[in-house]
């Protein structure tokens, strides 16, 4: 068996199969295709792939099923594939379980930027998670709870901390609204958007170079927020 | 009042006529008994034509040939000697006692005649006019409901009937009662089809206890009846003209539409063809300075390409009323600063401008559909606005709802097409060069509208200003005010 990461691409459009395959493989990696949900589901189990990448819209069963039945199972990093406007179907897979999405059509840079993302989770799962997460001149120490912007200390609210702190462990992962709500207020808040849109934009304020132009916390429209890191 | 009374009161009138002619008769003659002395017969004779004339005038015919009979016997037992018989015994008399017959018979029938035609023609003035008024309520009518309704009325004022239900057929079949607060136990008295040239297109039903509904008062119905079925049969033809013309439109439309959109497709799918074929062959050498070239137009391209099937999605999601906001509490400045922060890029030429205040409220807004309006409102501006020139975008709360301007310095639009400019694969010049699908605005206009907005096109002293205001309130809720901690970590 071959040690260049593997990746199962589930879509049955045999365009994209095809260029997702010709891009991959250009690029060391090995690709598997399905173009069913109940194939995918039956690769995924006897291939253990490192990555999946799976369209939302499958002929013979609902994408975001496929999502769920998978993480019933497994913690295998899932990338949606889907067309643009249906960003509920893409939040509905990202709280599934789901670990990233693209819009069809999409650009190679974003293919292999989400695949390195992944891949790199797919490898922390395994071993430690790093606890110190640099983006430009920020430094996020997870362990002592400090943040910096070079050398500047940053002051941040307790909410503010947990909002930093859960984007930045899971930096380079689009993470959606209500993942976050839960996760930073809890359940009961789970649908307090605006919660959400307030305090960011004040951490956006600290943490910032220009906070009208974010470079470390980018919108996901519609769809959540997204922790940009060195890595 | 009810019919039998009425009936009863008929009765007793038309009997009352007689008796009060007899009575007129009796007391002229107890006045000419008085008289009778210095009288001469043939002076009382013609006397007695006057209350003849007039009886018959008053009460018609009937009465008036009985008075004139009974005036005849009168006259003879009373005045004709030897008086208090019948008997007559001058020649002489028996002449004028022929005469004052015919005379009088012949003034009763003509004053009767003539006393009838007048009723007759009243009765048929009575009946162009509420013909009349039937026909000039119904004009302009289009709506079944209302025609049946103001038929209801004009056939129950007409008829007096205790009851009058006007049952519809046709695509959507009703009936209409009146008066609509009780139903009739028994079977109507009359029905009166209401046909127009292509079929039956329902009835006149009418209750009316009493006397047999006279042939005026039928033909008056009928003639009603019909009147109805031509304002129905009109309505309904007006109706199918209109469905005609919008499908017609909707036809035009469509065809504009997919002209203007395979246009539109294939400018993009030519570049994008005419550079992939170009570094297929091998034309092109691999380290030639138009290769990099050819790439970008097509990456740019393919983009351009699923922006407009995108718009087109959008269009037809407006169109077809599927278009509903995600609505959430959102802060206008993070929407208007992440559509900028995208289109950077493409802003080089200009400078941009964001004039909000911190203390803007939260907006219930769909997110993405907000980002898309000022996507395509700022577009536009860069598009018509000469380079070196300022867009500004700026907000502020009027009342309930918030007004936001996107301004430019670009050229005035001509006021005429001011409205216009938010129509689909609108352009106000025929041969635009600026590219775009020619849907982003009417994007706007549909975006803005579902989430109950308005949005409007302005000329300004150094430019053009697109406006837009939408409600504060989401479901008559104010925007919530967030509990912030302030203690530091």
């Amino acid at each position: 068996m071959s040690n260049e990461p593997h990746i199962l691409v589930i879509d049955d459009e045999p365009q994209i199969q095809r260029a997702v395959r010709t891009i991959l493989t250009e690029k060391g990696f090995r690709v598997t295709t399905a173009s069913r949900g109940e194939e995918g589901l039956t690769l995924a189990a006897t291939n253990e792939p490192d990555i999946i990448i799976l369209d939302l819209g499958l002929p013979d069963m609902d994408g975001v099923e496929v999502c769920a039945r998978l993480r019933e199972w497994t913690q295998i990093p899932i990338i949606i594939l889907s067309v643009r406007d249906s960003e509920r179907d893409k939040v509905a897979a990202l709280d599934k379980g789901a670990d990233d999405y693209l819009t069809k059509p999409f650009g190679i840079e974003e293919l292999l930027a989400r695949v390195r993302v992944a891949l790199r989770h797919s490898i922390g799962r395994q071993g430690a998670q790093g606890k110190l997460i640099k983006a430009g001149s920020l430094t996020i120490d997870l362990v002592w709870h400090l943040i910096k912007r070079g050398d500047e200390e940053i002051k941040l609210t307790g909410t503010e901390y947990k909002l930093l702190a859960y984007l930045a462990a899971n930096h380079g992962r689009v993470l959606t609204h209500q993942n976050i709500l839960i996760q930073v207020w809890g359940p009961a808040d789970a649908d307090h958007t605006e919660y959400l849109r307030v305090y960011m934009r004040q951490l956006r304020k600290k943490l910032e170079v220009d906070p009208e132009r974010p470079q470390y916390i980018l919108t996901e429209p519609g769809i959540g927020y997204r922790f940009i890191s060195d890595e | 009042m009810n019919f039998t009374n009425m009936r009863i009161s008929s009765l007793v009138s038309r009997f009352g006529q007689y008796f009060f002619a007899i009575g007129s008769i009796a007391v002229t003659t107890v006045v000419f008994i008085n008289l009778r002395g210095g009288l001469d017969t043939t002076l009382i004779a013609l006397l007695y034509l006057i209350p003849l004339g007039l009886i018959t005038a008053f009460w018609g015919l009937g009465p008036g040939i009985t008075s004139a009979l009974i005036t005849f016997l009168t006259f003879n037992y009373f005045f004709i000697p030897p008086y208090y018989t019948l008997a007559v015994h001058r020649p002489a008399d028996v002449v004028i006692l022929l005469v004052f017959l015919v005379v009088a018979v012949v003034i009763s029938q003509l004053v009767g005649r003539m006393q009838a035609s007048l009723i007759a023609a009243n009765a048929r003035e009575r009946e162009a006019t509420q013909l009349y008024e039937l026909s000039v309520a119904l004009t302009g009518l289009h709506d079944d409901h209302a025609i049946a309704q103001i038929l209801a009325k004009q056939v129950q004022a007409v008829s007096q009937g205790e009851y009058v239900s006007l049952n519809i057929t046709g695509t959507a079949s009703f009936a209409f009662h009146l008066p609509e607060t009780k139903t009739p136990t028994r079977p109507p008295e009359l029905a009166v089809p209401i046909q127009a040239a292509r079929g039956n297109l329902g009835e006149i039903l009418l209750w009316k206890a009493g006397p047999v509904i006279a042939s005026g008062e039928m033909r008056l119905l009928q003639t009603f009846a019909s009147q109805g079925a031509l304002a129905l049969e009109r309505a309904r033809l007006a109706k199918a003209e209109s469905r005609a013309k919008i499908l017609e439109e909707s036809d035009q439309l469509k065809s504009i539409l997919l002209s203007s959109v395979s246009h539109e497709l294939r400018t993009p799918l030519s570049t994008i063809k005419a550079a992939a074929s170009s570094l297929r062959s091998n034309e092109i050498s691999w380290d030639s300075a138009a290769r990099p070239e050819l790439i970008a137009a097509i990456d740019d391209e393919a983009d351009h390409l699923n922006m407009l099937v995108g718009n087109l999605l959008d269009m037809s999601r407006i169109e077809s009323g599927a278009l509903k906001p995600k609505r959430e509490w959102n802060i206008l400045p993070e929407i208007v600063e992440s559509v900028l922060a995208r289109m950077r890029h493409s802003v080089d030429e200009h400078k941009l401008m964001v004039d909000m205040p911190e203390s803007l409220p939260f907006i219930p807004v769909d997110y993405v559909q907000m980002e898309q309006v000022f996507t395509n409102l700022v577009s536009n501006s860069l598009k018509y606005a000469p380079s070196n020139t300022t867009i500004r975008i700026r907000a502020n709360v009027e009342g309930e709802t918030v007004h936001i301007q996107v301004r430019n310095q670009g050229p005035h639009v001509p006021p005429e097409h001011l409205e216009r400019i938010f129509d689909k694969f609108y352009r106000i010049t025929a041969a635009d060069r600026v590219t775009g699908t020619g849907l982003g605005l009417s994007i706007c206009k549909g975006i803005i509208e579902a989430h109950g907005g308005r949005i409007w096109a302005e000329n300004v002293s150094d430019g053009f200003a697109f406006n837009f205001t939408l409600p504060l309130t989401w479901d008559g809720l104010l925007p919530p005010q967030i509990p912030m901690d302030t203690e530091t970590e």
